[in-house]
């Protein structure tokens, strides 16, 4: 553990809309280590979003830097970010995350297609669904799913390339409270059990209260980051 | 089968918006069945324009002595008839031979007279290439033997008003520039049909030719080949075996304006070909652009999820083929129920025109056929497929350019 997965220094990203000018991120510094479990909090509009797409490498900073795995993302081609986020990456996201004319299952087995895994491809995602007790909803389509279960076969397809790093921008916004909490129990048995580490950016407190960590962003900076020690088996250094 | 889900995604794709596609792929069918009539017809017409040509005694191509293409002289006679006749003869493909000379030739009965180009020909070999010569309306045609013996078609004999056994007095221009005077018996009166063609009608033998003439020899030998597809290789083949100084022309040069008709028949097609598919192609691209609008946030999370720009660009083709193919076969199914009755029975052009077909001593058959095979099949799939493809492009550069951030945020939902 303790290992800086993610490096941001200084960060800053601008949107330019015609005359106007919006800056997002103004200097932001942040550590992910491996292991986190990161809620990242903060008002509508504090750049929330915008952080995980740069983190995501879906989107290039102003300026700083940002090092991932010890790669500087700023260096990175286009085709080598496409490579980044396919090998070494997950993505929940807030809605129709999945592909609405595959099932579970070759929503599952899609990413490893990408990935040009050849053999065992139907076998490690039924593993990986079964694994997460989705077994049964393997030959669904979306449409023939709950949000809550559409949301589980997302983490199910962000986690079964086995990423160093998963992303979820308000993965729990558009479920109840009891769907909420099954998929956070679900992603905190993955990051206990394997390590894996999750980065959340969210307004709901079951994620917080979920989080072994809370980073809290205003106008585009860090304004606080907690480390809970209570009940965090994997622990945290900071 | 490392894609099967990349085409599985695709083909279902088509299915999310049956209706849409659907409209997409009559429309390809259309564009597609259009371009099948015409070319099935423009294929028939350049048929029957051949078939003509070749059966008015033209036949697909002409031995002719090395200067005639320039002068069009018709007392010039080949170096060596009876050698390119064997040589003829003697090649694959080639079906029927027929020599013929030529001469300008002055009629005469009683204070009548009639200028015509008469043709001297091998009574055996004519039988094989013109049609012209099968109907007499009295008498009988040529043979071998014949000796002062003539065959006139009925609009010179009603000109002249001769009746068979009538003696004609003949009168040419022979070698050397002087006048030479015959007279042959009407053994024949030839009806074509065609009141023009009856008009210059006027056979003798080739030994009687060379009689009047004084030209010894033969002036040209024409070809007919089995397979009328392939006239311009043959043509090049037998030049190549009789590598004399008698040179081969085809029917192009021997009546160089049916030629240029039908290279501008064929120039016409390729313009309304080339138009029906611009209008396929725009049609099925803008269906496709709205498809793929619709589509944003996918391919947002398709390339946040590091799809590649080729995968993305395979995928979009992938449901282009599949599209191409359904349009291929709606174009077959659309299309021939009018090809077929064009195929079977024809369009006749003389309900429309009226009058006999003739240019130039071509007798065509007012009846046109469609020309219906098996080329249509992969004529069918070739223009689908292309009208689907090209008209993805433009779809697939537009998803390419799509921004994962999208996928993230609402904001762009
Ligand atoms: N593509 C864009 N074009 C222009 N401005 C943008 C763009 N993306 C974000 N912004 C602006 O950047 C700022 C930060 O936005 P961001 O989406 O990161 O906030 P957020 O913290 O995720 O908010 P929320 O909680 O509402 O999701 C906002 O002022 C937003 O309007
Ligand atoms: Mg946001």
């Amino acid at each position: 553990m303790n290992t800086n997965l993610v490096d941001v220094k200084g960060v800053t990203k601008d949107f330019h809309n015609g005359k106007i000018t919006v800056n997002a991120l103004r200097g932001l510094d942040l550590v992910i280590h491996e292991g986190d479990f990161l809620a990242i909090v903060g008002p509508s509009g504090s750049g929330k979003t915008t952080l995980l797409n740069l983190i995501g490498a879906l989107d290039v900073a102003s300026s700083g830097d940002i090092s991932i795995f010890g790669h500087d993302l700023m260096a990175m081609s286009r085709k080598q970010r496409a490579e980044l986020r396919l090998t070494s990456l997950g993505f929940v996201f807030q809605a129709y995350n999945l592909i609405p004319v595959l099932t579970a299952l070759e929503n599952v087995k899609f990413v490893l297609e990408l990935q040009g895994v050849d053999g065992g491809r139907h076998e490690r995602a039924m593993s990986i669904l079964e694994d997460l007790s989705l077994g049964e909803l393997a030959n669904r389509r979306p449409n023939e799913m709950s949000g809550g279960q559409q949301q589980r076969v997302a983490v199910a397809r962000a986690i079964v390339a086995r990423p160093r790093l998963v992303l979820a921008d308000e993965p729990t916004a558009n479920l109840d409270s009891e769907n909420s909490e099954a998929l956070l129990v679900m992603m905190r048995e993955l990051r206990d059990k394997h390590g894996m580490t999750f980065v959340f950016s969210t307004h709901d407190p079951l994620v917080m209260a979920h989080a072994t960590r809370v980073v809290t962003l205003l106008d585009g900076r860090v304004v606080s980051d907690e480390t809970k020690n209570a009940g965090d088996a994997a622990g945290s250094a900071n | 089968m490392r894609d099967t889900l990349l085409a599985k995604f695709a083909f279902r794709t088509l299915g999310r918006n049956p209706r849409r596609t659907l409209m997409s792929i009559i429309g390809v069918g259309v564009g597609c069945s259009i371009v099948l009539y015409m070319t099935a017809f423009t294929r028939g017409g350049a048929e029957m324009r051949i078939r003509g040509i070749s059966e008015s005694g033209f036949g697909h191509a002409r031995i002719a002595p090395a200067t005639w293409d320039k002068t069009r002289d018709s007392d010039l006679r080949l170096e060596d008839w009876e050698r390119d006749l064997d040589i003829a003869n003697g090649m694959a493909g080639v079906k029927f031979t027929a020599p013929h000379s030529r001469t300008t030739a002055l009629l005469a009965f009683g204070t009548r007279v009639a200028g015509v180009e008469m043709l001297g020909v091998d009574p055996e070999s004519e039988k094989n290439t013109s049609r012209l010569i099968r109907v007499l309306s009295e008498g009988r045609y040529l043979e071998r033997e014949d000796e002062g013996a003539v065959v006139i078609g009925t609009a010179i004999a009603e000109r002249l008003e001769v009746e068979l056994d009538d003696d004609l007095f003949i009168t040419i221009a022979g070698a050397g520039g002087e006048m030479k005077y015959a007279m042959l018996r009407i053994v024949g009166i030839i009806s074509t049909g065609s009141r023009t063609i009856d008009s210059t009608i006027c056979h003798v033998t080739l030994s009687e030719m060379e009689q009047l003439t004084g030209y010894p020899g033969v002036g040209e030998i024409t070809i007919v080949f089995n397979d009328p597809s392939y006239i311009d290789a043959l043509t090049v083949r037998l030049g190549e075996l009789l590598e004399g100084p008698d040179p081969v022309v085809s029917w192009k040069v021997v009546i160089p304006s049916q030629g240029g008709d039908m290279g501008s028949d064929a120039v016409f097609m390729n313009l309304l070909v080339g138009v029906v598919i611009v209008v396929a192609v725009l049609g099925v691209a803008s269906a496709q652009l709205t498809a793929i609008l619709e589509r944003k946030r996918e391919f947002a999370v398709l390339i946040a999820l590091g799809m590649k720009g080729g995968q993305i660009v395979r995928l979009i083709l992938i449901e282009a083929v599949a599209m191409g193919v359904l349009g291929g076969a709606a174009g077959l199914v659309i299309g021939l129920p009018f090809i077929y009755p064009g195929a079977t029975q024809g369009y006749n052009f003389a309900d429309m025109m009226g009058g006999d077909f003739v240019t130039e001593g071509v007798l065509f058959d007012p009846i046109v056929y469609a020309d219906m095979g098996m080329w249509l099949i992969p004529l069918a799939f070739g223009i689908a497929l292309f009208s689907t493809l090209v008209a993805g492009l433009y779809p697939a550069w537009y998803a390419l350019r799509t921004n994962p951030t999208s996928a993230l945020s609402l904001r762009e939902a």
